[in-house]
């Protein structure tokens, strides 16, 4: 027998004291050497999140030092590593896996009605790739003590050692980890979708991943070749790159940005994914023009490539490639524009929740909206020669990659928490994290915004008097920020340590994920399901199914019973 | 005469190209201020409007492919007049007038060298400009990236390693170069320079890295966060003096008795001749300065001169024509120095011949 969605109750409290993935099997090996793709979207999550931790520590020594004028804490040389390791950890190690790796590996099959993923020994090894990776990225920057920032720019980055090719090694190692994560994800996808799911009942979840996988398997060669032509430059003195080899340093950035400008939508796409499961959980509505959302998300992915040139205007491009790429880059605001005007158009005729994760959620629309608005300043080209290289960029790209990313995959950490762990969390202590992470970002950031554009350039040890009132603002945001993130830290290992057991589908979530038992059932599913509706129709879910009307969710479920 | 005043978002408009980019610059801010307040106001009206509450049932949505299409294609009008207008100025900002004066600046390790027209090079880091008249500044780098940027002229431009780039502006306003201690004692969006008075700043926007802390002893830059330079802007007639007579003597020696003697000392100091020559007699990679005013030198290879004035002149503008005997194993750079540098160097040498 099938279960059929949509007609059966979820069977969470059947399997009461039953099977599941974390218990099914015990014992390191069996965490090390699983091939259940929960298991290793746990282990990304947990390595991501130590990652995060660490890129956060060299953020606050960054902050600290900017504190004052002068030295603070630390030299100008130590200052210019821990900004370095501040910027490369936190892209390389941390955005880029942190919402595919860890939440894609986690929820795409369970999302698809799946078993697995297509290809699960290959999802095991990109894990493994991928810790190779993280080691050998940390190792090359503390060995090679890579002062260069994130972007390895030649020739600073070519002059001293050979650090930065152990620094691309390092990219590609990583990158080679999202190409199969990539391919295993396009693959499931495609082949592995119970009956039922056809194309327009995709999770928007799972079609920004899609998306995004596209882009990790065709951006990341580009990589690849960019390493080889910097061995083949050290080795053969063949001069590539670097002008006094008669290369071109230039060419370096178009390389360079032709990856990493794509590897911006590989960051922000799964954010955006996030948000509309969000969105359309806490609103009880479909999210509106769901077809639009989808295709936004894969006009992002292709429109990606074609905008690299933006980082580059002030570089001495020739004047008509800057012309072409300032006006594809415009392009790219339009299928933004459409993702939030449709997700605000989803809380019209909602049932709107303010739970922890909506708060992360409606807090992505406020914050991607500022971010992509200053990207107007950038994207247009006399305002960007004067802006460009100043903390505006810096502040315009936090605002996309932490106000955007970080604060979709906070939210999925919140929203799908109960499902991973079985465990509550205190809700009160959430909303207070919630709160300070939110306000601590913004003063921490918004600062920086009038710091750029009154002329202040990033990456400065030191600044002018003028800026000081500015910096230490940024700086008290950042503390504020940290502080939110332990509370967070805190609730969250509460919940690990006593936390209630969470129901199947706390948030009366329509979404297919929320269908199987909490903590899910070691094949996701006991049996395939076979899905009768969308993961959005609400207007289909029985009251069994869905407890709405009442402010509180989990408070009504548990009356219920 | 007033300053013109900064605002909150950008310092004071100094030159022809600013108000045209602060115009842009403001528009983008209200569109987007229009766009902020209209998406969080209709989203906080919704959340309050549609927030849960007991009885209240979401409404699933229906098509509205129009509406979608709608803004879809409504923003791209706006996009394409923002990248026209964008690129408008760009160009105005690309492609110099005829008429200006042409300016190279040499970007190094944390430093800017500045050549006026005539050869003439000024004290390092220091950027005198001529009021109301466009300058080129036509850059190179000796190392890695750079880039020159003047926030208050509103321009920037990399200096690659292995090409020529170019940018222009032209400064509207002298510069108020009042004696200053700290930054605060400046006007808005000056910095207290490097003689101990005001000038606007000049800063390096590209990553260039740092191995120290400190200035070293000339008052050189030493890292990328401290390389900056001073405009000064001066009046036309104040720059065409300067390009005749090179650069004024510094603060330090100027009206002094031995005014030439102690510009000399600095100029030895500063062009780094200390590195190689000696003042007091020891010996070094290059002959000492002591008793070389009037001596006679002997050539490598045959042939001598007395040490004169324009000896002295050929030995620092083409040290290879003429190798004093012994000293083959090092090269001397040629210096570009102004003439009156030159009688300084000499007035000073003359001192240790005394
Ligand atoms: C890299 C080392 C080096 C530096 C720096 C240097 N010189 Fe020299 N200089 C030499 C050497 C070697 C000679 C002797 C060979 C020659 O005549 O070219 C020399 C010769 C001279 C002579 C002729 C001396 C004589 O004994 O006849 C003069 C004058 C002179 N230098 C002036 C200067 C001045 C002025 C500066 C600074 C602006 C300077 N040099 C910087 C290496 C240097
Ligand atoms: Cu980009
Ligand atoms: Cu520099």
């Amino acid at each position: 027998m099938t279960v059929e969605a949509g007609t059966a109750v979820p069977s969470g409290d059947a399997h009461e004291g039953g099977d599941n993935y974390l218990t099914h099997e015990t014992g390191l090996k069996s965490w090390l050497f699983t091939l259940d793709h929960k298991r290793i979207g746990l282990m990304y999550l947990v390595s991501v999140l130590v990652m995060f931790f660490l890129g956060g520590v060299m953020a606050l020594l960054v902050r600290t030092e900017l504190l004052f004028n002068g030295e603070t804490i630390m030299e100008a040389d130590t200052y210019n590593k821990v900004f370095t390791l501040h910027g490369a950890i936190m892209v390389f190690l941390f955005i880029i896996p942190s919402v595919p790796a860890a939440m894609g590996n986690f929820f795409l099959p369970i999302m698809l009605g799946a078993k697995d993923v297509a290809f699960p020994r290959l999802n095991l090894a990109s894990f493994w790739i991928y810790g190779f990776g993280t080691i050998f990225a940390i190792v090359a920057i503390v060995a090679g003590s890579v002062d260069t920032g994130w972007t390895f720019y030649t020739p600073y980055s070519a002059r001293a050692d050979s650090s930065v090719i152990w620094m691309t090694l390092a990219a590609f190692i990583l990158g080679f980890s999202s190409i199969l994560t990539g391919v295993n994800f396009i693959a499931t996808v495609h082949k592995m979708r119970a009956p039922g799911i056809h194309w327009k009942r995709l999770p928007l979840f799972i079609w920004g991943i899609y998306a995004t996988s596209v882009i990790q398997v065709l951006a990341t060669p580009v990589l690849a070749i960019t390493l080889l032509l910097l061995i083949m430059e050290k080795t053969l003195t063949i001069g590539i790159f670097d002008p006094a080899l008669g290369g071109d340093p230039v060419l370096y950035q178009h390389f360079f940005w032709f990856y990493s400008h794509p590897a911006v939508y590989i960051m922000i796409l799964p954010g955006m994914a996030v948000v509309n499961e969000l969105i359309a959980t806490f609103s009880q509505r479909k999210i509106f023009g769901y077809m639009f959302v989808a295709m936004s998300s894969v006009a992002l992915a292709l429109l990606g490539f074609l905008v690299w040139g933006h980082h580059m205007f002030t570089s001495g491009m020739s004047e008509y490639a800057t012309m072409v790429f300032s006006a594809l880059t415009f392009l790219v605001a339009i299928p933004s524009g459409v993702k939030v005007f449709n997700w605000v158009a989803t809380l019209y005729e909602g049932s709107i929740s303010f739970a922890s994760p909506m708060l992360y959620g409606l807090s992505f629309i406020v914050l991607f909206t500022i971010g992509g608005l200053t990207g107007l300043f950038l994207g247009t080209l006399s305002t960007d020669i004067h802006l460009h290289d100043t903390y505006f960029v810096v502040a315009h790209f936090h605002y996309v990659m932490v106000g955007g990313t970080v604060f979709g995959f906070l939210g999925g950490l919140h929203y799908w928490w109960p499902k991973m762990t079985g465990k509550m969390y205190d809700e009160k202590l959430a909303r207070v994290s919630w709160f300070l992470v939110f306000v601590g970002f913004n003063v921490t950031f918004f600062s920086q915004f009038i710091m750029g554009s009154q002329g202040m350039p990033r990456r400065y040890y030191d600044y002018l008097d003028q800026f000081q009132p500015l910096h230490m603002a940024s700086s008290g945001g950042a503390y504020i920020l940290g502080l939110g993130f332990i509370v967070m830290a805190y609730l969250f290992w509460k919940s690990l340590r006593s936390g209630e057991k969470a129901p199947p589908n706390p948030w009366a979530s329509a979404g297919y994920e929320w269908m199987t038992t909490t903590p899910p059932h070691p094949h996701n599913f006991a049996e395939t399901p076979v899905m009768k509706r969308g993961p959005y129709d609400y207007h289909l879910c029985t009251e069994e199914e869905l407890w709405d009307g009442f402010p509180e969710d989990f408070e009504a479920k548990k009356a219920k019973a | 005469m007033t300053e013109p005043q900064g605002t909150v978002q950008l310092p004071p408009q100094l030159s022809t190209i600013a108000p045209e980019v602060d115009d842009m610059y403001y528009l983008i801010y209200w569109i987007s201020v229009v766009f902020f307040v209209v998406i969080t106001g209709a989203m906080l009206y919704f959340m309050y409007k549609y927030r849960r509450r007991p009885g209240r049932k979401a409404k699933a949505p229906g098509h509205a492919t129009a509406l979608e299409i709608a803004w879809t294609v409504a923003p791209l009008f706006l996009l394409v007049y923002l990248f026209h207008m964008g690129f408008q100025t760009y160009i105005h900002g690309s492609v110099a007038p005829d008429d200006a004066v042409d300016v190279r600046v040499r970007a190094m390790q944390w430093n800017w060298e500045f050549e006026h027209p005539g050869g003439v090079i000024d004290e390092m880091n220091l950027f005198k400009v001529p009021v109301n008249k466009p300058v080129r500044v036509i850059m190179s780098s000796s190392d890695v990236l750079h880039s020159l940027f003047i926030p208050a002229f509103r321009v920037k431009r990399d200096a690659v390693p292995g090409m020529y780039t170019s940018l222009w502006f032209e400064a509207t306003e002298l510069t108020d170069d009042r004696e200053c201690e700290v930054d605060a004692d400046c006007p808005e969006a000056h910095q207290c320079g490097r003689n101990g008075t005001c000038a606007l700043p000049l800063f390096c926007t590209e990553y260039c890295g740092a191995p120290q802390n400190i200035q070293d002893s000339a008052g050189r830059n030493t890292n990328h966060s401290t390389m900056m330079a001073d405009v000064r802007v001066i009046t036309q007639e104040a720059y065409q003096e300067f390009l005749e007579l090179g650069p004024p003597p510094p603060p330090e020696c100027e009206g002094s008795d031995d005014m030439m003697e102690c510009w000399g000392e600095q100029l030895y100091a500063v062009n780094g001749c200390v590195g190689c020559h000696s003042v007091d007699g020891s010996a070094g990679p290059a002959p000492t300065w002591q008793g070389l005013w009037g001596a006679q030198r002997a050539f490598d290879g045959g042939g001598s001169a007395v040490a004169d004035e324009n000896y002295i002149r050929e030995s620092i503008l083409q040290p290879q024509a003429n190798i004093v005997e012994g000293y083959t194993a090092v090269n001397m750079p040629p210096y570009r120095l102004s003439d009156r540098q030159i009688d300084a160097i000499i007035a000073y040498m003359q001192t240790l011949s005394e």
